[in-house]
């Protein structure tokens, strides 16, 4: 079936179980389908737009509302949806970063956040995570001390990821963020993997910016994420533009540069406002999930051989497993060599593993009902079971 | 043409995409249980009049 010449209609979450790493937070609600169906024109949103012209500000759709109520959920300030977390990352480091600057990142962040620095001209310093693949308070202080002494000053801004895309590892940002705080550090906690899967207060881990990705997890369309500040950060990130023309004299009245004046202007932000109360709501209930994936993990770690890689027991459902001792031993004489695993567990309904991957891998079982996440758990024992691999009693 | 018939396309979209929502919850297999089932019905009920007022509208 197709959607547009050449466009087969995607139904991967229809016919499947996807346990692919980087899209079970995003899988939109019923109400975000809804409103992509209602909102899907460009400029959908600016039916109502009215001075002052700015897009927090529209009231019909309520725009303004939820950017209030998104400030008040993260318990920070002020919110501006932005495309994606990495333009969160971009519009924090283009404010405070400049040429030559240290910047701490960590040995797990994002390539966006490099990405971010490298913009803004700064310097990369990345705080070793250690052997558990943590980043710890201790390691932070003493890589600060490192940027000391190589630039005679601290870093002028840190990016700590609370849940890394490498590990799906919990890291203890509130301790990491102290002591960047000693050091007067601006603190730009990284909730990609976390704004819309579990509970994130701003205030309580002492950062100064939060960002959430809209389509990694809050279930909302791509490319859409949020940037949220404290007031005390709002007046320098969220500045208003100041530049004429000299021809026209024209002024650009509250367009903010950071944010390019207006950001998500459609579909992209209804449907991430639509999904919005069930997000919410299922924060709450992020211990159903860690149970889900307990019974995925149990059955994969079941199979001899098998090891998780991430930090364990989990706390989150996004999870590194290495089956180089399991799977990937009958990769080397299946007719379908590595690819026999992604084959296997598609042929059961499952899909989002990478095919041919056998060693090392990723999967979420993020938004899996109990009956999906038993399926998938029976799924992994079956395929390792025809494969001859041993199961442990 | 009526502001009726536009109300019930958007109403039999929001339908199918609710139904789409149970294929999602249930996948691979499609197995419903007697809630699911129940809810399907509901839904299908709906879809069928929403398609029934849809064509009293365009086609009257």
């Amino acid at each position: 079936m197709r959607c547009g010449a050449g466009i087969e209609a995607r139904q991967v979450d229809e016919l499947f179980i996807n346990i692919d790493p980087i899209q079970a937070g995003g899988r939109l609600t019923p109400d975000a389908m809804k409103a992509v169906i209602a909102y899907g024109d460009g400029y959908s949103v600016c039916d109502n737009c009215r001075k002052p012209n700015r897009l927090d500000y529209i009231s019909k759709p309520p725009i303004a509302e939820f950017h209030k109520d998104v400030a008040a959920w993260l318990n920070m300030d002020t919110v501006r949806t932005v495309p994606g977390a990495r333009r969160g990352f971009q519009a924090v480091a283009h404010t405070y970063v400049h040429k030559g600057d240290p910047v701490l990142l960590t040995s797990l962040s994002h390539y966006t956040e490099f990405l971010a620095v490298e913009e803004a001209g700064g310097i990369a310093r990345e705080i070793p995570a250690d052997s558990n693949h943590m980043v710890t308070p201790e390691a932070t202080a003493a890589k600060i001390e490192e940027v000391k002494r190589e630039f005679g000053r601290p870093p002028v801004l840190a990016f700590i990821d609370h849940v890394d895309y490498q590990y799906g590892n919990l890291h203890d940002v509130k301790a990491v963020t102290k002591v960047a705080k000693e050091h007067d550090i601006p603190v730009l906690y990284n909730g990609a993997y976390t704004v819309g899967i579990l509970p994130v207060d701003g205030k309580a881990l002492g950062v100064d910016f939060v960002v959430g990705s809209g389509h990694k997890s809050m279930a909302a369309p791509a490319p859409s994420g949020i940037l949220a500040v404290t007031a005390e950060r709002a007046a320098e990130v969220f500045r208003t533009t100041a530049i004429a023309g000299d021809v026209t004299n024209r002024k650009f009245g509250i367009k903010e540069p950071e944010m390019m004046g207006c950001t998500l202007m459609g579909v992209t932000l209804v449907g991430m406002m639509a999904s919005f109360p069930h997000v919410k709501e299922r924060v709450r209930h992020f211990d159903r999930e860690l149970n889900n994936h307990a019974l995925v993990m149990d059955a994969l770690l079941s199979i001899e051989g098998t090891q998780c890689l991430s930090e364990y027991p989990r706390k989150h459902t996004m999870t590194r497993v290495d089956t180089t001792a399991s799977f990937d031993t009958v990769a080397e004489f299946h007719k379908q060599r590595g690819f026999y695993l992604s084959s296997s567990l598609e042929k059961k309904g499952v899909s989002g593993l990478i095919p041919g991957a056998t060693k090392v891998w990723k999967f979420n079982t993020y938004g899996t009902t109990k009956k999906q996440a038993h399926y998938l758990a029976d799924a992994f024992i079956s395929i390792a079971y025809d494969n001859g691999l041993r199961l442990k009693k | 043409m009526s502001k009726r018939a536009v109300d019930m396309t958007f109403q039999a979209l929001y339908t199918l995409t609710d139904l789409r929502a149970v294929l999602r919850e249930t996948a691979p297999s499609h197995e419903l249980d007697a809630e699911q089932r129940a809810q399907a019905q509901r839904l299908l009920d709906n879809l069928e009049r929403q398609v029934v007022s849809l064509k009293q509208e365009m086609l009257k």
